[in-house]
């Protein structure tokens, strides 16, 4: 029953998610480090056009990673997770825009928010499985989307919020850049530290196989709620972040499309390994401006590729196979019936 | 009274499109666990064909204009299941919400591609420009019209799942397909010839209601997103808690625009929450496991 | 003589008429190996999930250390130290060996909101100390999935123990396993048993098996409870042969 493909080594190859004796896998960190190096550099000295491209690469990373929290760790498909990114950046334009706040303290403040606004709608989205989940936390961002366009006063509407929030030391391009690179290490090595803390590895067994883990006594429902609220905080910094790269936020961040980015990421780059959403942003972030150079129809090619990909994975996507499989149309499969 | 009919036949109108939107994704879902996302992609074909097809004149053509935009919008979802929704049977939800969200983007070009991002509107046959009479209050004829379709929808679908044998093949190839496809169905058709009904559905749905929106590309995200809601609502796979579903959100958002204009968009979702908050899997939906 | 962990009184499980299991009594010593048998549709699984708690009895009443359970939730009595090793096997697909025990012991200790910490070495040589202990000790950074059958009973018999239980339930743990893998399981069983105390209860179809590590026997047919006691005397029992094999009234008629 259960398939012998082994999940690939990580697309990225890089460092994996493994509750280990607590060592860190000392090539990974060898190789993260570099990367890190890697974009200090790339932030120094490219010309400041590409530079930007590679920072708004990096704010996405994070959202691509608080994302797969739900979606590799914890086996949860929300579509849902542009709410709380498109309320981080809300949150940081709205309390400079209405109350005169500095940027700090809607950076500091945004979390917060995101992590509140994901426990109510966890609160209610988590008492639903499978499609449901992912269509109930679809329609919430959708919700989100529809009341900022329409609170226009308090919101912007349309054009949504735009101004000079950022401190000056910030405004400047190469150290927003490397803020934002800064703050997004930061990020990874907490996910990480979650990832691969006892409540990580309750949570990837709640992944695969629920039953068992209520059978034991986890209470599932609370445990996925606080991966659902670490996950909406996180998101939120990443819209922060988007705030440094455009000093604005408008109603686009929170739609349903926008949800699907991080995932798309995460597929892309491989959802079982820690750093695999990383790769797929840089690769989406930086394949989709070379596209959007050349070619008026990106979408379509996007969506050739997106399609290419998860129909050419033999085992669907980046091996996954699940561990309540679906009802074959074609076999039947025993299941704890 | 009159304000009451005229309320009671919006809801109605509202409904009504929404049931339409959404009749496709639940059979599709219930016949052949596949969530669609890019139901709304046909549902916006639906409506552009049909701008296309009647923007010169509107009275002749309106009539025959619907049918053959619903029907070739049926040859394209033909098309899509043959070469997309084929690779995706049983599999995982990421999967499939994944490949149609793929297909949403390429839909999404292509539509842009074909028609431009200008705003199309299209008109209505001179016949439904007038009212009607219903208990004493002029009522758009057009509005009747909608509902009258999403009637004989509903009625039709109902009949064909229940009593011929198409609806038989159906269920039957949902819950055993290997003795079905042993009495010599042959199983890849009729899942081919179920997703084109879907695809039609949703093609006819935005072509019946085309007149009443503004048919511009990004119609497709929206409307799925109520597709989705009426769905869940009433229960994935179920026809009847699609019908439920649309009546519901309808009266909601009508009752929105009633009672709180500033917030009525959030009354549809607000439903939403509710129900499933008390019945997690719909009004008429199935546990899953 | 040893005291009672179990005790089941009168149980019985009413599905519309049909009654699964009928007025089922029986005692459960406390560091036995206990086994229920009986063929086909007897009523052992329904009895089992009856222990477990998912179901709840129609009537009568299950006694566990002194303390009721009969309709109380499965992960209650979980905690309380009734466990069940399933006859699926139910696992972790994609986490190691390993991880899955740790898993288990994180759960078991209260530590799973622990967000920060990374892993003690002692959840770590616990986990490996269980797998040895399961012969799995090799194996400890395999994915589950890739297990061998036998392997993977084995890991699901680990993760009952990783609770700590002080009845684990094994419903036929040697269905589908090759001679060696089942005498491989039963040793195992044994072990645990003499060397932790452990309580066992388990049914299973398997003959041998049943005869060589049983301490009492307990028969099932039709949901009734028709035979009881040592292995000797149920081998003996006249009517638990004739459910056996299949020729009740004849049999009967033969022995009158």
């Amino acid at each position: 029953m259960l398939p012998t493909t082994t999940e690939p080594a990580a697309t990225a190859g890089v460092v994996r998610a493994r509750g280990g004796s607590g060592s860190f896998p000392v090539l990974g960190a060898a190789l993260a480090a570099a990367a890190v190096g890697a974009l200090v550099l790339a932030g120094a000295l490219l010309p400041l056009d590409d530079a930007l491209v590679v920072e708004n690469a990096i704010g996405l990373a994070v959202f691509a990673l608080a994302t797969n929290l739900l979606l590799g760790f914890g086996g949860l498909v929300s579509f849902g997770q542009a709410a709380f990114y498109g309320s981080g950046a809300y949150v940081v334009m709205l309390v400079w825009e209405h109350w005169g706040w500095s940027f700090w303290l809607g950076f500091a403040l945004a979390p917060l928010v995101g992590a509140a606004l994901a426990f109510v709608i966890g609160v209610i989205a988590l008492r639903t499985r499978q499609l449901y989940f992912a269509l109930l936390t679809l329609a919430f961002t959708q919700l989100a989307y529809v009341l900022a366009q329409q609170q226009h006063e308090f919101t912007g509407g349309d054009n949504g919020l735009f101004g000079d929030v950022l401190p000056r030391w910030l405004a400047d391009a190469r150290q927003g850049y490397m803020f934002t690179l800064a703050v997004a290490v930061v990020c990874a090595l907490l996910l990480w530290r979650i990832v691969n803390s006892p409540f990580g590895l309750v949570l990837r067994a709640t992944r695969e196989n629920r039953d068992r883990m209520e059978a034991l006594g986890v209470n599932v429902f609370r445990h996925q709620l606080g991966a659902f609220v670490l996950s909406g905080a996180f998101c939120s910094v990443a819209g922060t972040l988007f705030v440094i790269h455009t000093q604005s936020a408008y109603p686009q961040l929170l739609e349903w499309t926008k949800s699907g980015e991080p995932i798309l990421m995460a597929v892309i780059g491989g959802m079982f390994a820690f750093l695999g959403p990383v790769v797929g942003a840089f690769v989406y972030t930086l394949g989709h401006q070379w596209l959007v150079q050349h070619t008026a129809h990106w979408q379509l090619v996007l969506g050739a590729v997106l399609l290419g990909v998860v129909l050419l994975r033999p085992d669907g996507l980046a091996g996954l196979a699940s561990s309540r499989p679906w009802r074959r149309l074609r076999t039947r499969n025993g299941g704890d019936e | 009274m009159d304000q009451l009919v005229i309320e009671a036949v919006g809801a109605l109108n509202a409904a009504s499109s929404l049931f339409l939107a959404a009749a496709g994704v639940t059979l599709i879902f219930g016949a052949m666990r596949v969530i669609n996302m890019a139901h709304g992609s046909f549902y916006m074909f639906g409506a552009f064909v049909m701008a296309s097809l009647v923007s010169f004149t509107t009275s002749s053509r309106f009539w025959w204009a619907v049918p053959v935009a619903a029907l070739s919008i049926a040859a394209l979802g033909a098309v899509v299941e043959a070469t997309v929704i084929r690779r995706i049977y049983g599999k995982e939800h990421l999967t499939q919400l994944l490949a149609t969200f793929a297909l949403v983007l390429i839909f999404a070009d292509i539509v842009l591609w074909i028609w431009g991002a200008e705003y199309r509107t299209v008109g209505i046959p001179d016949t439904f420009i007038a009212g009607i009479d219903i208990f004493g209050t002029t009522v758009p004829k057009y509005n009747v019209m909608i509902i009258g379709t999403a009637l004989v929808v509903g009625v039709g679908l109902w009949l064909l799942l229940r009593f011929t044998l198409l609806g038989w093949k159906i269920r039957a190839a949902v819950d055993d397909p290997e003795s079905v496809e042993a009495s010599g169905v042959n199983l890849k058709l009729l899942f081919t010839g179920v997703f084109a009904l879907g695809a039609l559905l949703a093609g006819l749905g935005g072509a019946v209601v085309s007149p009443q929106i503004a048919v511009t590309p990004g119609i497709d995200q929206s409307i799925i997103v109520f597709a989705f809601i009426v769905t869940v609502v009433g229960g994935l796979g179920s026809v009847l808690g699609a019908a439920v579903g649309a009546l519901l959100v309808g009266v909601a958002q009508t009752a929105g625009t009633h009672l709180a204009p500033e917030w009525a968009s959030v009354f549809p979702y607000v439903a939403m929450i509710l129900v499933l908050a008390i019945r997690p899997w719909g009004l008429f939906g199935v546990e899953e496991h | 003589m040893s005291a009672k962990l179990l005790r089941v009184t009168g149980l019985t499980k009413r599905f519309g008429t049909f009654h699964a299991v009928n007025d089922v009594s029986f005692e459960v010593a406390e560091g036995s190996i206990h086994s229920i048998i009986g063929p086909n549709g007897a009523g052992k699984t329904t009895l089992f999930r009856l222990l477990t708690g998912v179901h709840a009895p129609t009537s009568g009443s299950v006694v566990f250390e002194d303390g009721p359970i009969a309709g109380k939730r499965p992960y209650t009595i979980a905690r309380k130290g009734l466990v069940q090793s399933f006859q699926m096997t139910s696992i972790f697909p994609r986490l190691t060996a390993l991880e899955s025990i740790a898993a288990v012991i994180v759960t078991r200790s209260g530590r799973s909101a622990d967000l920060l910490t990374r892993f003690h070495r002692a959840v770590e040589s616990e986990a490996r100390e269980l797998l040895e202990s399961v012969g799995l000790g090799a194996e400890a950074e395999t994915e589950a999935r890739t297990l061998s059958h036998g392997d993977q009973r084995a890991l699901d018999i680990a993760l009952a123990l990783a609770t700590h239980p002080k009845l684990l339930l094994l419903d036929e743990p040697t269905s589908g396993m090759s001679p060696a893998e089942t005498r491989k399981t039963t040793q195992l069983v044994v072990e645990l048993a003499r060397s932790s105390g452990l309580t066992v209860l388990f049914s299973e179809h398997d003959m041998d098996v049943v005869f060589e590590i049983s301490e009492r026997v307990t028969v099932l047919h039709q949901g009734r409870v028709i035979a009881e006691g040592t292995v000797a005397e149920v081998q003996s029992n006249p009517e638990v042969m004739a459910v056996y094999l299949g020729e009740g009234p004849v049999l009967e008629a033969v022995a009158n």
